[in-house]
């Protein structure tokens, strides 16, 4: 079915390349392998994408655009470890086929565009703290690019532009799709996921009884997700003022619906008692339910490069901050690796990053964010350990601090006229965890792109990207485009 | 009698003075015999920023040839729009478009560039990979500009002030035989040779040297010398007449840079051209690189 619906959209396109002169096709083929850096032969990818674009401008004030993409993962066939996760991480799901599929409508200060999109807010590059507007796919954790990362939604962007050097944007967004991670046996799960699934795969409730097997009983665990209904009513609405005071380009931002990731409560726990003495009760079902939060985002962003003559000739400054009003916000014992429930809280998150040229064509960008929960603790024991609750981390199930601070420099530069860009990503916490990513990209030829290099993951097994040290890798794609 | 010949002399030299600080948007200049080195640099920047028409179009392509004869491409597209604006100090504003190769397609780079020469640009990048616009310096003005031979000074940044001149006389030109087209240009042209040298201590030159085509006030040749006299890099633009309103707008179609120490070359055609389109000034905005489709 989908074959059938990549084959259609192609000749979708194809039709009005015959009919009309104001169509332009481009697209591309693109392999992607991965291995691990401690030994060559765990190869976690072997993926082969096809993208294909169209863009039809009908007149000076009416075009549209669609864009569709296909993929195969060949590593979940030959790789039994990742066999589990193969029915989601092997191909692609669902209607992620259609990447952009809108019609634009131009005229004065009017613009608009409607359809299946993606809206990118903020200055920051790589921390999405404005770029809410659409759900994210992580399954490769936060290694592809954020173009391939976000998942289109259905929307209308109305945009108004009062005058010159402003705009005021108002998004209506009634389709839902949360954001995805990769499942518990694919390798960028979390290790929350993966946590959760050990405990879902290893419960069997209750305790042994000497002298009994298999166990004197066995418990049950029920998850449940609940979906807003698809009402009209509960449309993500966005809305962003963007202008210019005194050479400083500004925007404000807000933005109010449903958060794209479900969070998981445990709303009961079914006890026994059994009938004969020492055991007390003793935990027999477990019934979970994951549920989507409605949260609010408030924030602006700012940027100015420093033009005149001085010491900040050449830098430009960019920021972000946001607020996200009652963020659902995970708790619970560290130590257990489960989450005990979720609190609403008013958590900041705000960044700083300064870009500037050095030598000739070297460019440094250098970023600072901090993400600052309202609260310290969020109180209370867990009644199993003891141990007083903490804000735990959504990725890893680890222990969050109040105040998260966050940094990254980026290096880039070309070599052999524009043909070799070498490029330098380090981003790291104050937990002594992060990623060290160097890349090489080489222009073979005009339609033949080669990219190597290598991601390095360092840190403990409870902080974000210390959760996956044990997946370094180095990499190759290759892209041929046409 | 010695009077009159003072005063004239003196207002000769005030208008000389005049026409090197200011000259007007929208018009048309040529440089003629008698100006002084000044006069004619500052015609040959108005000609190379099209200050004489209100708005212009490039498109072409830009051919990267190494030693080997081996051939990139890229396709672009330039707008611009000039302004001469002083209550904002804006001089004009461009925006240039990737066509191709389909990697580096959508990628837009939006610039306004001011009056005053001490400041620099400011840019705006809209980035295919993110699909936002990312605010960017404004590039080292040494740095290769797109990875060509020539610099991102030699191509958008650099200003009258920056060097000082000198006439070094009046000849007609040898020819320029283009390494991508192989056609000889300007052979026998009349030009004015004008030394120039950078205001910049230890700059990436020396000095060039400068041949104005008489006809359009284009700077259709230079000869860039590096820090110990020794020519290093060539730089040859050709020049087209456009009749526009009656008025004769003269034209970039070719810039070709050569580098004569690693035997590369750039070219950049501009294939369509056109001036006084009526562009209006919100096709120069952030808002509108964001409407990018690609």
């Amino acid at each position: 079915m989908k074959i059938f619906r990549l084959i259609l959209a192609f000749l979708f396109i194809f039709s009005f390349t015959l009919a009309e002169a104001g169509f332009e096709m481009s697209g591309y083929l693109k392999n992607e392998v991965s291995m691990g850096l401690q030994t060559f032969n765990d190869v976690s990818k072997i993926k082969n994408i096809f993208s294909l674009s169209g863009e039809y401008v009908i007149n000076d004030n009416w075009a549209a655009f669609m864009s569709v993409r296909g993929w195969y993962d060949n590593v979940y066939d030959v790789r039994d470890k990742y066999d589990p996760a193969q029915h989601y991480m092997g191909h692609t799901q669902r209607i992620d086929w259609l990447r952009d599929c809108y019609l634009d409508y131009m005229n004065g200060p009017w613009f608009l565009r409607l359809g299946r999109q993606q809206v990118a807010w903020g200055q920051s590059d790589g921390i999405p703290i404005l770029d809410r507007v659409n759900p994210f796919d992580l399954t490769e954790y936060w290694l592809q690019d954020f173009v391939d990362m976000r998942i289109p939604l259905w929307m209308a962007n109305i945009n108004y532009a009062p005058t010159l050097n402003s705009n005021l944007q108002l998004l209506i967004i009634p389709e839902f799709e949360q954001s995805t991670a990769a499942p518990p046996d694919a390798p960028f799960a979390f290790r929350s996921y993966r946590l959760f699934d050990e405990f879902l795969t290893n419960w069997y409730g209750g305790v042994d009884i000497p002298g009994l097997t298999p166990p004197a009983f066995r418990g049950d665990i029920f998850t449940n997700i609940y979906y807003h209904s698809k009402d009209l009513k509960n449309s993500k609405i966005g809305v962003q003022w963007k202008d210019r005071f005194a050479d400083w380009d500004y925007t404000l931002n807000y933005l109010w619906g449903y958060d794209y990731a479900a969070r998981t409560y445990l709303d009961r726990i079914d006890y026994v008692t059994l009938p004969f003495p020492p055991f007390p009760d003793v935990p027999e079902n477990f019934h979970y339910s994951r549920r989507f939060k409605l949260v609010h985002l408030v924030g602006g962003s700012l940027n100015h490069t420093f033009t005149e003559e001085g010491p900040l000739n050449g830098i430009t400054m960019r920021s972000d901050l946001a607020f996200y009003l009652n963020e659902p916000t995970y708790f619970g014992d560290v130590t257990a690796g489960s989450s005990a429930g979720v609190k609403r809280w008013n958590n900041i998150f705000w960044l700083i990053g300064l870009d500037k040229y050095v030598a000739a064509n070297w460019q440094v960008s250098f970023q600072f964010a901090q993400y600052i929960m309202q609260h310290k603790s969020p109180g209370g024991v867990s009644p199993t350990s003891g141990r007083p609750y903490q804000t735990m981390n959504a990725y890893t199930y680890g222990a969050q601090d109040r105040v998260e601070n966050i940094f990254s420099v980026k290096v880039m530069t070309d070599f052999m006229h524009d043909r070799l860009k070498p490029e330098i990503l380090w981003s790291a916490t104050d937990d002594n965890q992060g990623r060290i990513s160097p890349k090489v990209t080489y222009e073979i030829k005009d339609n033949l792109w080669l990219t190597v290099g290598v991601h390095h993951f360092y840190g403990r097994e409870e902080d974000s990207n210390g959760q996956f040290r044990d997946m370094s890798q180095f990499y190759t794609h290759l892209k041929f485009t046409f | 009698m010695k009077k009159i010949v003072l005063v004239v002399l003196a207002l000769t030299l005030c208008a000389g003075t005049c026409l090197a600080v200011e000259l007007e948007y929208f018009q048309v200049y040529k440089p003629k015999s008698g100006m002084s080195a000044d006069e004619i640099m500052q015609i040959k920047y108005f000609v190379k920023y099209t200050k004489f028409a209100h708005d212009a179009e490039f498109a072409g392509k830009a051919y990267y040839i190494d030693k080997s004869g081996s051939i990139r491409e890229r396709g672009t597209m330039r707008r611009r729009i000039n302004l001469g604006r002083k209550s904002d100090g804006l001089a004009y504003k461009d925006i240039i478009l990737f066509t191709s190769p389909v990697q580096v397609k959508g990628l837009g780079i939006l610039t306004w560039t001011y009056l005053d020469p001490k400041r620099d640009t400011e840019q705006w990048m809209w980035i295919p990979s993110l699909k936002k616009i990312r605010k960017t310096s404004q590039a080292e003005a040494d740095d290769a500009f797109m990875g060509a031979d020539f610099t991102t000074e030699e191509i958008t940044t650099r200003k009258f002030e920056d060097e000082t001149y000198k006439l070094a006389g009046e000849e007609n030109f040898k020819g320029y035989t283009s390494v991508y087209t192989k056609k000889t240009y300007y052979e026998g042209a009349p030009v004015f040779v004008i030394e120039a040298r950078p205001k910049r201590a230890n700059w990436y030159y020396s000095k060039r040297v400068c041949y104005i085509d008489k006809e359009t006030g284009g700077d259709i040749f230079d000869e860039i010398y590096d820090a110990n006299g020794k020519l290093f890099r060539t730089l040859f633009r050709a020049y087209e007449i456009y009749k526009v309103d009656g008025k004769d707008y003269p034209a970039q179609t070719i810039i070709e840079g050569q580098d004569l120490r690693s035997g590369h070359s750039t070219a950049i055609t501009n294939d369509k051209i056109a001036f006084d389109q009526g562009f209006s000034e919100d096709m120069f905005t952030e808002r509108a690189l964001a409407q990018s489709r690609w």
